[in-house]
């Protein structure tokens, strides 16, 4: 009897002292990674902001991979590999538009957690099974084109436009594109031309080639910025510009007046919410991420500098 | 009956060693357990109010360190007013104006982000570092100018904001605005008008970033005395409305340290005011940063109780072993002793156990020699008894014998008496055989035939008698005079009476270790009741004889031999009866007759039923 209550308490005590020592190794935070393409871009500013924050919160090393302004399917392959082999617990990826990126993060999802920013949604249905943090592409599109018609009290007939976009981002941009266009040709405004325009190419100055409209619609941020800066130079034949953009310098641009309204969609969420959904799902192997649609705000000249705005830029600017 | 057993089982006391550990053990781990969890109660609470104390010096440093920030952005202030602004005309002095503000400048421009004067209007009268003003900043409707206008007596700390007046081509400045209204001169006029001190919030920022580098779940956060938050590490989860702040509880209180339960969790709140702005500096220590502290020392405590109770384990193990040993040892011996064992009694351990081991060793000493001494007087009064009992023999017999004699010699047959006295002196030489109660078998033998020989004179041989005795018998010893007494009731109650045809035959043998002598006579034999009564009742047999019946023999073997020999006797009327006598075959030494006198004896089995 006095054995065995010695060997019960030698037991026990070994069983306290393991799991003293497993406490103070198991403190280990866990590590997601971030693919977004041209990361160092200043569009990124409130997403990264928020990412921090939000490691910050759930208690998890955040590491956004140094990308740059191209990023072909393979190669976001390949940085999600190298990733996972690094020790990623999880990652969020800004899927790279074409066909073979549905195939290759199906390969990975079966790994770790894959989390996806600014994906367009009919990506989002083809890559069945992965979680997409994202603004509401279509919602976006048509709050740019309401404020446009605000603008003119609801009278746009015989009015032009013309649609400048980041060619990359295609699924995206045309969600937006339809979600304006279903409201502005409802109006009787009629879509003049519509082009695309690539940060990596030369740039040139595309938008003064193209025939005078009435307004110019940037759904993005590269192309609200070269919109802006072309309304500077006035090289739009005094066109009003519109446009969704995230940047302090889509922001500089509606400060200066080169820019009529801007649409901003809430990158800081998108960053805290998608680095949380994959944070607690790594903590609880019940909880299942879920999608989320962020929100976003209608900034104008007058209001740039209210109180609601100015926590928005606060963001941006980090 | 069964389930009482188990009751008593299940009641069955402990060992003294057992109980002995058991209560040491419960007690010094009651003892350690309470110890152990006010020594954690009491760890923890220093643990607590150390945590709060270095956060309080941490907060009051920091205060300090952000008093002497925002005091130096107020001396520039003065600077700038009574040393700039006040000894110059802005209508033919602007550079000297503007030389003098480029030095306060560029002196602080680490922590300054800008320095402007408006005048009534809003209309910028100088500004440093010189860039281009926004198109339209509608200065009078920003809310610094609306706060210095509003107190103008007063310097005004405004909340961080984007500073919205400058052109610096995509770069917007975080500022906390100091203004205040400043009486200024142009062109001799003397007018009102609004100097601007912003400064740059990544100052105050990394001070606030500073103390918030600890990942332990306490933070700090600075409001103003409205409770808009001026830095908060968690500033826009809260503008998003993911995270909540108690920051308008804050902006009230005094300072001190503050318990409060918010958003479902207990903390502590440390308030401490910045001079002069009303400015709070907040520290927040959620509980659990408390208890993340003692998470070790939980485990540790844990840790601490088992190692404190394995070795108390052993200690009391050993300490009532130690108690327990010599009373054991005692015990065992009495234990021992009680067996029929003759141990020598444990005397050690304690004084007091040994003094009951001495009493124990001496009381067992005197019941000794009591038993010793009752042994020996049980044997003189045997041997008294013994005596009593052969000593009724004599005065019958002899009566009878002289009168046979006393027959004879009336009737002239002298060849008889002689016969008769020769048998009479041989019979009465083994009664008395020295005064020994133990003789050879061979004596006893000899004298039942003296005896028989003198009987048969008497009963004018009316009977016959035949010895028939295994001759090794003869060296074994006997009680004397068994034999006797039961061939006088064989004459006198079996063949007595018969005309010639009577007959006594004694046969003897050894059987198992033991001599079966048998008298068996061929006369009227008796009744079961009869035999019955005969050993029992020794006074129903009175009628003829010498009077001493079978129940002196038979109370003579046993008290010699032992209750386990004796006699038998097996009768049928008409038929006969025969007598067994049962001794042990113990061979007739001196030594063995003097074991015998001296009341030992040797063992055996009873008489058997043949």
């Amino acid at each position: 009897m006095f054995i065995l209550t010695e060997a019960v308490l030698a037991v026990l005590a070994i069983l306290v002292s393991v799991a003293m020592l497993w406490g103070k190794n198991g403190e280990e935070h866990n590590k997601v990674s971030v693919i977004i393409r041209n990361s160092d871009d200043s569009r990124w500013a409130a997403f990264r902001y928020g990412l921090s924050m939000a490691a910050q919160d759930q208690g998890v090393e955040v590491f956004v991979v140094n990308t740059g302004e191209i990023l072909s399917a393979e190669e976001e392959y390949e940085a999600l590999e190298q990733e996972i082999n690094n020790g990623a617990d999880a990652v969020i990826v800004q899927p790279v538009p074409g066909n073979r990126t549905e195939e290759l993060l199906k390969r990975t999802g079966k790994k770790i957690p894959v989390m996806l920013v600014e994906c367009p949604a009919a990506k989002e249905e083809e890559i069945s099974g992965n979680v997409v943090v994202k603004p509401d592409n279509y919602a976006l599109g048509k709050a740019l084109a309401e404020e446009l018609l605000s603008d003119y009290s609801g009278h746009l007939e015989g009015k032009t436009f013309g649609i400048v976009s980041e060619g990359e981002i295609s699924g995206a941009v045309s969600e937006r594109e339809a979600g304006l266009c279903a409201v502005l040709e409802e109006q009787g405004a009629s879509r003049r031309w519509s082009i695309s325009v690539s940060p990596v190419k030369e740039e040139e100055p595309v938008l003064e080639k193209m025939a005078k409209t009435d307004f110019v619609i940037a759904l993005d941020d590269y192309s609200l910025v070269l919109a802006g800066k072309a309304a500077e130079a006035r090289n739009l034949h005094g066109a009003l510009v519109y446009g969704i953009g995230n940047s302090m310098e889509a922001v500089y641009c509606l400060d200066t007046g080169y820019v009529r309204c801007l649409v901003v969609p809430d990158d800081f969420n998108m960053g805290y919410q998608s680095l949380t959904e994959a944070a607690e799902s790594l903590g609880h192997i019940f909880k299942k991420p879920q999608s989320r649609n962020v929100s976003f705000t209608v900034m104008r000249r007058d209001t740039l500098f209210t109180k609601e705005n100015q926590e928005i830029l606060f963001t941006m600017s980090q | 009956m069964v389930v009482k057993n188990k009751d008593f089982k299940k009641l069955k006391p402990q060992g003294m060693q057992s109980m002995i550990m058991i209560v040491f053990s419960s007690i010094s781990i009651t003892i350690m357990l309470i110890l152990s969890v006010l020594l954690y109660f009491r760890f923890s609470a220093s643990s607590r109010q150390e945590i709060t104390g270095s956060t309080q010096k941490l907060m009051e440093q920091a205060g300090e360190n952000m008093e002497d920030y925002l005091v130096s952005m107020r001396q520039i202030s003065d600077t700038v007013y009574y040393n700039v602004i006040k000894e110059n005309d802005f209508s033919d002095q602007d550079n000297d104006i503007q030389q003098g503000m480029k030095l306060i400048y560029e002196a602080n421009k680490s922590n300054l982000r800008s320095i402007a004067i408006y005048n009534n209007y809003g209309s910028l009268m100088g500004a440093e570092p010189v860039v281009l003003q926004k198109e339209d900043p509608n200065v009078t409707k920003q809310g610094w100018y609306e706060q210095a206008v509003g107190e103008m007596e007063n310097m005004h700390f405004s909340t961080p904001h984007i500073q919205n007046l400058f052109d610096d081509a995509f770069r917007y400045y975080w500022v906390i605005s100091l203004s205040r209204v400043v009486e200024l001169t142009d062109g001799g006029v003397p007018q009102s008008g609004v100097l601007l001190v912003d400064m740059d919030y990544s100052g105050i920022s990394r001070m606030m970033k500073q103390m918030n580098n600890q990942n332990n779940g306490q933070y700090f956060y600075l409001c103003d005395s409205s409770g808009e938050i001026i830095y908060h590490p968690r500033q826009i989860q809260i503008n998003n409305g993911i995270f909540n702040e108690s920051s308008e509880k804050a902006a009230v209180c005094k300072d001190g340290i503050y318990d409060e339960f918010f958003e479902e969790e207990h903390r502590k709140v440390l308030v401490n005011t910045i001079s002069y702005t009303g400015w709070k500096l907040v520290g927040v220590i959620p509980y659990s940063v408390f208890t993340h502290g003692m998470f070790d020392i939980r485990y540790f405590i844990v840790l601490l109780i088992l190692l404190m109770a394995m070795m108390l384990g052993v200690v009391s193990r050993v300490v009532s072993v130690r108690i327990s040993s010599p009373i054991l040892k005692l015990n065992a011996s009495v234990m021992e002793y009680e067996a029929g064992e003759q141990p020598e009694i444990y005397i050690g351990g304690s004084m007091e156990i040994r003094h009951l081991g001495d009493s124990i060793q001496r009381s067992y000493e005197q019941i000794d020699t009591l038993m010793h001494k009752i042994v020996l007087e049980q044997t003189e009064r045997r041997k008294s008894e013994l005596d009593a009992l052969q000593s009724q023999i004599n005065p019958h017999f002899l009566y009878n014998a002289l009168d046979s004699i006393t027959w004879m010699i009336e009737g002239e047959k002298n060849d008889e008496a002689v016969f008769m006295i020769s048998q009479l002196a041989k019979l009465f030489r083994i009664s008395l055989s020295k005064g020994r109660t133990v003789i050879p078998v061979s004596d006893e033998l000899q004298h039942a035939q003296s005896y028989m020989n003198i009987q048969k004179i008497r009963y004018k041989n009316s009977f016959s008698f035949v010895q028939d005795v295994e001759p090794e018998i003869c060296s074994y010893c006997t009680v004397k005079l068994i034999l006797q007494p039961i061939l006088e009731n064989a004459i006198n109650y079996g063949v007595n009476g018969m005309d010639e045809d009577g007959e006594i035959k004694v046969t003897g043998r050894v059987e198992d270790g033991k001599i079966i002598f048998a008298v068996t006579d061929n006369g009227i034999g008796m009744t079961e009741d009869e035999v019955r009564f005969l050993l029992t009742d020794g006074s129903r047999i009175r009628k003829h004889g010498s009077g001493v019946g079978l129940v002196n023999v038979n109370n003579r073997i046993q008290l010699l031999f032992g209750d386990e020999y004796g006699i038998r006797v097996e009768s049928e009327p008409d038929e006969g009866t025969t007598v067994y006598v049962c001794i042990p075959a113990v061979p007739y030494t001196e030594e063995s007759r003097k074991t015998l006198e001296a009341g030992r004896t040797f063992g055996g089995e009873g008489l058997d039923e043949e």
